[in-house]
């Protein structure tokens, strides 16, 4: 027999290293002879799309499209180091940085569009598809190749860097401002449990994401998807089971992870409220995407059941277990 | 401000590369006289150890074996330099790094990781964190197994339980659980002039650089990292794993080294997610205004601290959840054991709490008997709001709105008057 | 040592293998066709699937002298009238891809469902992908990239 329940969850998460350590990115914008942007900074992409982000950032700042953006991620000899790509910083942090370094490398060139072209000031000046140019008299203008062969290669070399703001909590009472800023998400399940097997299937979810600003939809519902497939493994299926300090289930056939047909769809809804502290507002939502998944499921399987589950996994076992225990007091 | 690249569907930079096969992990490199690296892991949890090398150096293809004897700087951390490159005296998990075989074929290094005689003199061990917390608990290192206490202390909790009209209580557990990135581990090095040069997935490779230099002794600029296409990471590729074994391997032979983990020595290799057992009591007042938490959380470690302080910390400041509690005790716990060690995974403690706090709020609100969406609208952050640790919630906190969007789109109003 | 004959994406190659060489080994380590990838060497994630005479099969579970005489397409085999397949490029288009190390194998399970299958169901399409692990993504925008794929592969307009 199946029963039906919903559930829901929201969170809060706070960017970033925290308690006042330094969380630092660096970043170069670099303007090559060829008339092409090279950005160098060391975030790794891990997949997330930190490439993508941060090549947008630029690109945004230069007016060129990302195709025009050479992002350089790989390579610590030739990097500045832009901190780990971890606790959903890289598009709050080095996306700071690199807006920085881009608005700056823009400054340097906007200076010698201004001197080449005998203008009075940089009042009207558009910095578009690979050119600097009078708007009221487009005709006035010169391009990115132009400007690169006009100076020496290390005037069109510029740095950006970017430092969040947290303070050092109090040591007895835990007051203070650990991390900025914070992203908030909730998330809405409805499952179905099987209560002779015990198994819980999840039939839909829904999420809203604050994003602060999304800098890409489709990179933000592909996070959400897979944070929604982590949190669901963490409620239902994974466990590493431990015994005297022995990993039992170390190999993908017992070590379960969520395959294509027990992820449900997810609806997405991405929240916009700009953080003014973010590059174009935008926070990170790396982290935040998988919180709220799995204590959703669990309140959706008392919502069906009846049955507060306060030990993850809920797996087939527990839940019969549980099934049974509440039959007997009854 | 009009935008023109942010906000829209730019197709991922890194994806023709990665449809076509061509993207190149770690893995996929091979370079001409390249060798092969396969690690000695400890198969005892907590144990004096040692080894005899000596049968296995002289099996067919066996160019180094590489000890603790031959690291410079025997220690790698990244908070603190709590690991041992290869364990010199003790180990204090299954899987802690004894050696790395060097050979000049994988089956070779393969059977001379075998071939190493390996003594262990066992030692009680602790797998359970609330009886490693207990003094007379065997250490896992040489201080006391409590590595960290955070205390959040707002406002009179104690003293607001007594005002509450409903109090709900909950002892929550979670499980250890592993990153299971699709990509196991695997790196070659080699040297290039005086530098040498770690090619790695990692999520940090400036940090990878400093962590190969300390331990080598060699200045900064002579290790190289590249970053390679990264197959997931979730946190698992915030510690060094083979970082540290392939430059010192390359510094010896002066080959270029190879290494890949199967998918179990992945499992044993990297952190996991911190089990945490957390105690929550929470009260509100008939109007549903939350009044009063108080949580006790107690995170396993296992035998590193890799990111324990940073992760526990996390998990304290948010175990309130996204809710104004005027009155407010955390105490959040790290705790060494002998079990393999924790660091970092995604949400990093903050995705431990909310099993506890999303269920406790749904207790209450049924006590309340208010619909949980509602009761979570009455009590969440909002502009101006200030979370327990005292920070103002200036700008930027569309909570309100992602619960309400998720309310609605669920239908849950309707939902929950069938419901249980 | 063995020689063996292996007809991979149309090329015949002559290969001296050690008897217990897995098919992926030799695809990885002799040809260096190093898009197959390993994720478990067990036959369970599905990193190195591969198209074995129209069929899916998990490259590391099959010994290499068993390819002798197949037809084998790996991801290096996969193109299209203009160098991207179609389901390479929906996959770009709908946000499919995120770490890379299981698109390989997926796509090549794409292909193997919507050469017999042109046009699955969503169910249908999870069930065709159910035996290759993701941990990136969540497989909803792979479902939609191979969905969109089937309308391409149909000459069908997308909606977008």
């Amino acid at each position: 027999m199946k029963k039906r329940g919903i559930g829901f969850a929201s969170i809060f998460y706070g960017t970033g290293y925290g308690n006042g350590f330094p969380d630092i990115s660096n970043a170069i914008a670099e303007l090559g002879k060829d008339g092409m942007v090279t950005i160098y900074a060391g975030a790794t992409e891990v997949g997330q799309g930190a490439k993508t982000i941060l090549s947008q950032i630029a690109a945004e700042v230069l007016g060129v499209s990302e195709k025009e953006i050479n992002l350089i991620c790989e390579d610590t000899s030739i990097t500045p180091d832009a901190g780990t790509a971890a606790a959903s910083r890289q598009t709050y942090n080095t996306g700071n940085a690199i807006k920085i370094a881009a608005e700056n490398l823009k400054e340097e060139m906007i200076a010698i569009a201004i001197e080449k072209l005998g203008l009075n000031s940089s009042v009207g000046l558009a910095v578009k598809d690979g050119s600097i140019f009078l708007k009221i008299y487009p005709e006035k203008g010169i391009s990115f190749k132009e400007i690169a062969s006009l100076v020496e290669e290390k005037r069109l070399r510029r740095a950006g860097n970017f430092t969040a703001q947290t303070t050092r909590m109090d040591e007895d009472t835990g007051q203070g401002a650990p991390y900025w800023p914070y992203t908030f998400s909730a998330y809405g399940v409805e499952v179905e449990v099987d209560i002779l097997t015990g198994t819980v299937e999840v039939l839909r979810s829904v999420c809203a994401q604050d994003t602060g600003r999304t800098i890409n939809p489709k990179l933000v519902e592909g996070q959400i998807d897979g944070g929604f497939a982590m949190g669901l493994g963490y409620a239902i299926y994974e466990d590493l089971n431990i015994q005297e300090g022995k990993i039992k289930n170390n190999r993908l056939t017992n070590y379960l992870i969520p395959t294509a047909l027990d992820m449900p769809e997810v609806k997405k809804i991405l929240i916009e409220d700009p953080e003014s502290t973010g590059p174009y507002g935008a926070k990170g939502i790396g982290e935040p995407v998988t919180i709220a998944a799995a204590p959703a499921i669990l309140n959706a399987i008392y919502n069906a059941i009846g049955i507060r589950m306060k030990e993850i996994p809920v797996t087939p076992e527990k839940l019969i277990k549980a099934l049974r225990k509440k039959e007997m007091e009854a | 401000m009009k935008l023109e690249i942010v906000g829209e569907n730019v197709i991922r930079v890194d994806g023709l590369a990665k449809v076509t096969g061509k993207a190149t992990y770690p893995q996929d490199l091979y370079v001409d006289d390249m060798v092969f690296g396969k690690t000695l892991r400890s198969k005892k949890p907590h144990a004096f150890v040692k080894l005899d090398i000596s049968k296995a150096e002289e099996i067919s293809g066996v160019i180094k074996i590489l000890t603790y004897q031959d690291v410079p700087n025997n220690h790698h951390g990244v908070l603190f330099k709590d690991h041992q490159v290869f364990c010199s005296k003790k180990v204090r998990s299954i899987g802690d790094s004894l050696a790395f075989v060097i050979a000049t074929s994988e089956k070779a290094a393969e059977k001379a990781v075998a071939a190493i005689e390996v003594t262990y003199e066992e030692i009680e061990g602790v797998f359970d964190p609330i009886e490693a917390m207990k003094e007379k608990a065997p250490k896992v290192h040489d201080d006391g197994n409590i590595l960290y206490h955070y205390k959040l202390r707002k406002g009179d909790a104690e003293n607001a339980f007594e005002k509450c009209d409903v109090v709900v209580e909950g002892e929550y557990k979670t499980s250890m659980v592993d990153h299971a990135f699709l990509q196991p581990e695997a790196g070659l090095a080699y040297k290039e002039g005086d530098t040498i040069v770690v090619c790695a997935a990692t999520q940090y490779p400036h940090f990878d650089q400093l962590e190969i230099a300390e331990a080598l002794q060699l200045p900064l600029e002579k290790i190289k990292v590249i970053n390679t296409a990264v197959g997931g990471a979730f946190g698992g590729r915030e510690d060094i794993t083979m970082q540290i074994h392939l430059a010192l391997a390359v510094k010896v032979t002066g080959k270029p080294v190879k290494t890949v983990y199967s998918r179990q020595e992945s499992f044993e290799a990297h952190s996991k997610r911190h089990p945490m057992i957390m105690y929550y009591k929470t009260g509100a007042d008939n109007n549903g205004k939350l009044m009063a938490m108080e949580a006790k959380i107690i995170g396993d470690t296992g035998a590193y601290a890799s990111w324990a302080i940073n992760v526990l910390r996390k998990a304290g400041v948010h175990a309130t959840g996204p809710y104004e509690i005027s009155n407010v005790k955390v105490d959040s716990y790290a705790v060494y054991t002998n079990n393999p060690f924790a660091g970092a995974m995604r949400g990093f403690g903050a995705v431990q709490v909310p099993i506890g706090h999303e269920q406790q709020m749904d207790m209450l609100a049924e006590k309340l008997e208010i619909d949980p969406i509602t009761f979570r609208l009455m009590n969440c952050f909002k502009v101006g709001s200030r979370t327990a640790t005292g920070q103002v919630l200036e700008e930027s906190i569309p909570l309100q709105k992602c619960i309400e969007e998720v309310a609605k789109a669920m239908d849950f109003e309707q939902k929950l008057e069938g419901a249980v | 040592m063995k020689r063996i004959q292996l007809k991979v994406n149309g090329k015949v190659y002559e290969v001296d293998i050690e008897e217990d060489m897995r098919l992926l080994d030799v695809l990885r380590d002799k040809l260096h066709l190093t898009g197959t990838k390993e994720g478990c060497g067990e036959g369970e994630c599905g990193a190195c699937t591969i198209i074995m005479d129209e069929t899916t099969v998990n490259a590391c579970m099959v010994m290499a002298f068993q390819g002798e005489g197949k037809e084998i397409i790996t991801i290096e085999g996969v193109k299209g009238d203009h160098d991207l397949h179609p389901i390479q490029r929906a996959f770009l288009e709908e946000g499919a891809v995120q770490c890379g190390f299981c698109t390989p194998g997926m796509v090549l399970s794409a292909k193997a469902l919507l050469d017999q299958n042109p046009s699955p169901t969503r169910k249908e399409i999870r069930e065709g992908i159910s035996g290759n692990l993701c941990r990136c993504t969540g497989y909803n925008q792979i479902v939609n990239a191979i969905e969109k794929a089937s309308q391409y592969l149909r000459g069908e307009e997308t909606k977008e």
